[in-house]
C-alpha cells in the first residue's frame, strides 16, 4: 500500500515544473561555485607551497641556538570547498619563538587566506552556504501544498476513503519528496565532485571521501528537516496560501535572521575587553618580574662588553662570529649567564601563557561556545557546524594546528634542555662551528587531522538534526491524525 | 480612481498577516541593530581618540628637531570612524583603520657616515587578523541588510500574489470590468506596496534613530545623508516590487509566481553578488606579497647600486656652504629611493584595490550590490570610503614635505638640500605650526559616490516597470 501511495507522489512531484526548476538551480550554482573555489584553492596551495619552500630554507639557517626562530605553515584545506569555515580566516602563518606560546585567539599572525586582503571585502560562498539557503527553500516549496493542497482539491477525502492509514499517507508524501528532492542533491554533488578531481592538485584519500561521505549525509538530513517543518506546516494550514507564506516566513527567520541574529546578541553580551586587558596586565607583570631578574645578572652584552669581537643579534638571539683571543677567558662566564637566564624566561614565559590561556577561556572561547550552542537551535545553524566538522575547517580544527605548533615549541625546548644548549658556547656563538639542525625533528602537519575526532564532532551535530527530524515527523502525524479534513 | 485602488489596496495589505509579521520583524532587527551601534560606537570613538593622541604626542616629541621629523614622518593617520556606521558596517573590520607615515625601516653604517631613509606612506602589505574574529562567521546587522535582504524578500512576498492572487479570485475580471485603466490598476498595486513597505521601513527607521539619539549626536548633513539612504532603499525596494508584479502577472497560479520569484531573490539577492564579482575578478591577480616584497628589495638594490656607482658612498655630505657635490647626490639619493619605493608601494596598491573595482563593476548587475555600495557611499563607510581616506592621507603626506621644506626654508643657517641631514636645518620647530592629519567625510563625495548607483537602481526599476506594464497590458483574464 505504501509503495503505490509513494509511486504516486513521485509522480505527482516529477511532473510540477519544480523538479526540473530544482535540477538546473543545483546544478549550475553546484557548478559555478565549485569551478571558482577549486581556482582559488590552488591558488592559495601554490602560495602556501611557495612560502613552505622559503621557510623551509630560512629556518634552520640560524648559526646559533639562541637564532632560532622558525616560520611554520598551516596548509590549505581542500575539503573547504564544502565549507569554508575558518579556513581562510584563521592564522595560516605562525612564527614561533622561544619567548611566545602562540595561540589561535593572538591577534598578531596573518593570514594569506586571500593574498590580497581586501577579498575579504567581497563575500564568498561554498557548497554548504549554496545549499543551505537553496535546499531549504526547496523543500519548502515541495511541501508547502503537501496537504493543505490536496485539502484544498478536496483529495485528501477521497484519498482517505479508501483504507489507508493517516499516519502511512503522511509518510508516503514524505518519502516521496525526500527522493525527488535527494535527486538533485546527489546529482550536483557528484557532478561537483568530479569538477574537483579534475584538478592536478586535489586528491581525496578514503577518509576524505568518508567527510565527503558525512557531509552528504547531513545535507540529505538538513533537507528533510526542512521538509518535514513545511510539512507541518501544510498540516496545520487550511489554505495553500496561507501554508505558502507561514513557511516563507519562517524559512527566513530560520535560515537568516535567527543565526545572525543570535550571533550577534552572543557577540554583544559576552564582554571579553575587560578579562583580555587585565590578562595583558597580568602578562606584562610577570614579564617586568623577568626583567628585574634578568637586571641582576651581569649582562656580557652590555657595556662594558665581556667579548671583544663581531657579533649581532637582537635581545633574544646573540651570534658571535668572532672573539678575539683575550676575551677566551670570559667565555664561561657568558655560558653561567645564559645558563641561569633562559630557564627563568621560559619560566616567566611558561606563566605569562597560563595566564592568557586562562582569559581565552573565560573570554572567547567561552564567546563561540556560546555561538555554537545558539546556532544550534536553527537546523541551518545544526547544518552548518556539523558539515564545518566534517571538512576539518571549525573552530576545533583550527585550534588543531596551534596545538601542533606549541607541541613542536615544546620538541625545541626539550632538544635546548637534552643538549645543555643554554649552557653550551653554541648558544651565543658560532664562531667555533655553527649549530648543525639535523638531529632535530621537522614540523609536519596535514590539512585534515583525525577523522574519528572531527566526525565524532560532526555526529554530535547530525545526531541533534536527526533528532529534530525525527520529532517533527511524529508531531505531523499526530496532528494530521488527529485533524477534521 | 487611482487613489481609490491605492487606498483599496492598502487597506488590504496593512490587515494582512504579512504585514504585521514584516513590521515585528523589521523592529526586532533595527532594535538588535541599535543595541549593536551603541556599544560600537563608543569603542570605535575611543579608540580612534586614543590613535589620534598616541600619534600626536609622538608628532610633537620629534618636533625638536627638523630633521627628525624628516626622518620619522607624522607618524600614524588614522581613519575617521563614520557616525553613520549603523546604515552599513561596510565591512569595516576588514580594512585598515591607519596608514603608517614612519620611519622607511632601512638604514645604513659605514665607518665614516651614518643614514637612515626617509619617511614615507607605507600602505600594510598584509593586516593583521584580529584574533577576536575567529567565531563562526556571521553577517553584522546594519540597515543595508535590513533593506537589501529581508525588505526585499518581504517585498516578494508582498507582491507575489497581487494579480496572480486576483486572476485566481476572480476579482481582477470584476476589477476591470469599471473604466479603469489597466496602467491605472498596475500603478494603483505598485504604490500600495511600496507605501505599506515604506511604513514598515518607516517604522523601524524612527524605532532605530530614537534608540541610537541619545548617543549619537547628528549634524544636519548626517540627517541628510539618512534621508539620502531611505530614499535609495526605497528604490531599491521599487525594483523587486516590480519584479513581483511582473512575475505575478505571468503566472496565473500564486504558488508558482512566488516559486519562481524566490529562485530568481535567491540567485540575485544572495548568490550573485557574493559570487559573480569574486570569480571574474579572481582572473586578474594582482603581484602576489612575497612578489612584491622581492621588488621592493631588488629596487633599492639597484637604486643603491647605480648611487654606488655614482660614489655615494665615498664622500660624505657636509655642511660645507656652498653645498658640495657629496651633499647633493645624497640629498638626490635619499630622494629618488623614496619616490621609487612609495611609487612601487602605491602601484601594488592600485593592483590590488583594481580587483575589488572589477569584481564590484561586476556586482553591480545585482540590485543588492547596487544598493550596498550606495548606502555605504552615504553611510561613509566600506571600500570607497577607503579609497577617499587613503587619498587624503596621501595630500596630507604631500602638505607634510611642503612644510618640511618651508620650514628649513625658513632657516638661515640652512644649506636647504632637502632631505639629507647635512643640507637641512637641524632645530626644532614649534609643534603649532605643523600641519595636522585630520581625516572627513566630505558630503560631496558621498553623493557623487551614491550617484552612478541609484542612476543604475532607478534603471532596473523603469526597465521592470515597464515590463510588468506590458505583460499586464497583454494578459489574458
Amino acid at each position: 500500500m505504501l509503495w503505490t501511495l509513494i509511486q504516486r507522489e513521485i509522480l505527482a512531484n516529477l511532473m510540477t515544473f519544480r523538479f526540473p526548476i530544482a535540477v538546473i538551480a543545483c546544478v549550475i550554482l553546484g557548478l559555478t561555485i565549485t569551478a571558482a573555489l577549486t581556482d582559488n584553492y590552488e591558488r592559495r596551495l601554490a602560495s602556501y607551497n611557495e612560502a613552505f619552500q622559503t621557510h623551509q630554507e630560512k629556518n634552520f639557517s640560524a648559526k646559533t641556538y639562541s637564532g632560532l626562530t622558525l616560520q611554520l605553515d598551516r596548509p590549505p584545506n581542500p575539503l573547504s570547498l564544502f565549507n569554508q569555515g575558518l579556513d581562510k580566516r584563521a592564522a595560516n602563518s605562525v612564527r614561533l619563538r622561544r619567548d611566545k606560546v602562540p595561540s589561535v585567539w593572538e591577534d598578531n599572525y596573518f593570514s594569506t587566506g586571500f593574498d590580497n586582503p581586501f577579498r575579504h571585502l567581497l563575500a564568498s560562498v561554498d557548497i554548504v552556504t549554496v545549499f543551505q539557503i537553496l535546499l531549504s527553500l526547496l523543500a519548502l516549496v515541495f511541501a508547502y501544498d503537501a496537504i493543505a493542497g490536496e485539502r484544498e482539491n478536496g483529495t485528501l477525502h477521497l484519498m482517505l476513503a479508501n483504507p489507508v492509514g493517516r499516519g502511512l499517507i503522511v509518510l508516503s508524501k514524505y518519502l516521496s519528496a525526500m527522493i525527488c528532492l535527494m535527486l538533485p542533491v546527489l546529482i550536483s554533488f557528484l557532478l561537483a565532485l568530479m569538477l574537483q578531481l579534475q584538478s592536478p592538485v586535489i586528491d581525496y584519500s578514503t577518509a576524505d571521501f568518508l567527510r565527503i561521505g558525512g557531509i552528504l549525509l547531513t545535507t540529505i538530513v538538513y533537507l528533510s528537516a526542512f521538509y518535514l517543518i513545511g510539512l507541518l506546516i501544510s498540516c496545520i494550514s487550511r489554505r495553500t496560501a496561507t501554508s505558502l507564506i507561514s513557511s516563507m516566513f519562517i524559512w527566513v527567520v530560520l535560515t537568516f535572521i535567527y543565526p545572525n541574529a543570535s550571533l550577534f546578541m552572543v557577540n554583544h553580551f559576552i564582554e571579553t575587553e575587560e578579562k583580555i586587558e587585565q590578562a595583558d596586565r597580568e602578562t606584562s607583570q610577570i614579564m617586568e618580574g623577568f626583567q628585574r631578574e634578568k637586571a641582576k645578572l651581569r649582562d656580557p652584552f652590555a657595556p662594558p662588553f665581556l667579548l671583544k669581537g663581531h657579533w649581532s643579534g637582537g635581545s633574544i638571539s646573540k651570534d658571535v662570529t668572532h672573539i678575539e683571543a683575550a676575551s677566551e677567558l670570559e667565555i664561561p662566564t657568558v655560558k653561567a649567564y645564559y645558563q641561569e637566564l633562559e630557564p627563568q624566561r621560559l619560566r616567566a614565559v611558561e606563566a605569562a601563557w597560563v595566564v592568557r590561556k586562562q582569559a581565552y577561556s573565560e573570554t572567547f572561547v567561552h564567546r563561540s561556545t556560546a555561538a555554537r550552542n545558539a546556532l544550534r537551535l536553527s537546523p541551518a545553524g545544526l547544518y552548518y557546524l556539523a558539515t564545518a566538522a566534517y571538512a576539518g575547517t571549525d573552530l576545533a580544527a583550527m585550534e588543531a594546528f596551534f596545538k601542533a605548533v606549541r607541541q613542536y615549541r615544546q620538541t625545541i625546548l626539550d632538544y635546548f634542555y637534552d643538549k645543555k644548549a643554554f649552557s653550551s658556547r653554541q648558544w651565543f656563538a658560532s664562531d667555533k662551528g655553527a649549530v648543525r639542525w639535523d638531529d632535530l625533528s621537522r614540523f609536519s602537519y596535514q590539512a585534515l587531522g583525525d577523522l574519528t575526532e572531527d566526525s565524532s564532532r560532526a555526529s554530535g551535530e547530525l545526531l541533534r538534526l536527526l533528532l529534530l527530524n525525527l520529532v517533527l515527523l511524529i508531531v505531523t502525524i499526530v496532528v494530521f491524525s488527529r485533524q477534521e479534513v | 480612481m487611482l487613489w481609490h485602488i491605492v487606498g483599496r489596496e492598502l487597506f488590504q495589505q496593512l490587515n494582512s498577516l504579512r504585514f504585521l509579521f514584516a513590521l515585528l520583524l523589521i523592529i526586532f532587527l533595527m532594535i538588535l541593530n541599535a543595541i549593536g551601534h551603541i556599544k560600537q560606537y563608543k569603542t570605535r570613538q575611543i579608540e580612534y581618540r586614543q590613535q589620534v593622541s598616541t600619534a600626536l604626542e609622538r608628532l610633537e616629541k620629534n618636533s625638536d628637531n627638523l630633521y627628525n621629523l624628516v626622518m620619522r614622518g607624522p607618524g600614524g593617520l588614522n581613519k575617521q570612524p563614520s557616525k553613520l556606521a549603523f546604515c552599513a558596517q561596510g565591512s569595516e573590520d576588514y580594512l585598515p583603520t591607519s596608514v603608517l607615515g614612519w620611519s622607511a625601516g632601512w638604514s645604513r653604517s659605514s665607518p665614516t657616515y651614518k643614514v637612515s631613509g626617509l619617511w614615507r606612506l607605507m600602505y600594510d602589505v598584509s593586516p593583521p587578523i584580529t584574533g577576536t574574529d575567529i567565531f563562526p562567521t556571521f553577517l553584522k546587522i546594519d540597515w543595508i541588510l535590513i533593506v537589501s535582504i529581508v525588505l526585499s524578500f518581504l517585498a516578494l512576498v508582498f507582491a507575489f500574489d497581487a494579480i496572480s492572487g486576483e486572476v485566481e479570485r476572480g476579482t481582477l475580471r470584476l476589477t476591470l470590468s469599471n473604466a479603469v485603466a489597466r496602467g491605472t490598476v498596475l500603478v494603483g498595486k505598485f504604490l500600495s506596496i511600496l507605501m505599506s513597505l515604506g511604513v514598515v521601513l518607516l517604522i523601524g527607521i524612527l524605532m532605530n534613530l530614537l534608540l541610537l539619539s541619545g548617543t549619537l549626536q547628528l549634524n544636519g548633513q548626517e540627517w541628510g545623508r539618512i534621508v539620502g539612504v531611505s530614499v535609495v532603499s526605497l528604490i531599491y525596494l521599487s525594483v523587486f516590487i516590480a519584479l513581483g508584479l511582473f512575475v505575478s502577472s505571468l503566472a496565473n497560479r500564486s504558488a508558482t509566481s512566488l516559486v519562481i520569484l524566490l529562485l530568481l531573490w535567491v540567485i540575485w539577492v544572495l548568490l550573485i553578488p557574493a559570487t559573480f564579482g569574486t570569480i571574474l575578478s579572481g582572473l586578474n591577480q594582482p603581484l602576489s606579497t612575497q612578489d612584491y616584497k622581492a621588488q621592493r628589495s631588488s629596487q633599492r638594490k639597484e637604486i643603491t647600486e647605480r648611487y654606488e656607482a655614482r660614489g655615494v658612498y665615498e664622500h660624505v655630505p657636509t655642511r660645507v656652504r656652498p653645498p658640495t657635490d657629496a651633499t647633493v647626490l645624497w640629498a638626490e639619493f635619499l630622494n629618488e629611493e623614496r619616490r621609487a619605493d612609495f611609487r612601487l608601494n602605491k602601484e601594488f596598491l592600485a593592483a590590488r584595490t583594481h580587483q575589488i573595482q572589477v569584481a564590484r563593476e561586476f556586482n553591480r548587475i545585482s540590485p543588492t550590490a547596487i544598493v550596498q555600495y550606495a548606502v555605504e557611499s552615504l553611510a561613509g563607510t566600506g571600500f570607497q570610503r577607503h579609497l577617499d581616506f587613503l587619498k587624503n592621507a596621501e595630500r596630507y603626506a604631500d602638505a607634510f614635505n611642503d612644510f618640511l621644506i618651508a620650514a628649513d626654508r625658513a632657516d638661515p643657517d640652512s644649506l636647504h638640500v632637502p632631505f639629507v641631514r647635512e643640507g637641512m636645518s637641524d632645530k626644532p620647530v614649534s609643534f603649532e605650526s605643523i600641519p595636522k592629519f585630520q581625516d572627513s567625510v566630505r558630503l560631496g563625495d558621498a553623493f557623487k559616490g551614491a550617484l552612478l548607483d541609484v542612476m543604475l537602481l532607478l534603471l532596473f526599476f523603469v526597465v521592470l516597470f515597464a515590463t510588468a506594464h506590458v505583460s499586464f497590458q497583454r494578459k489574458e483574464i
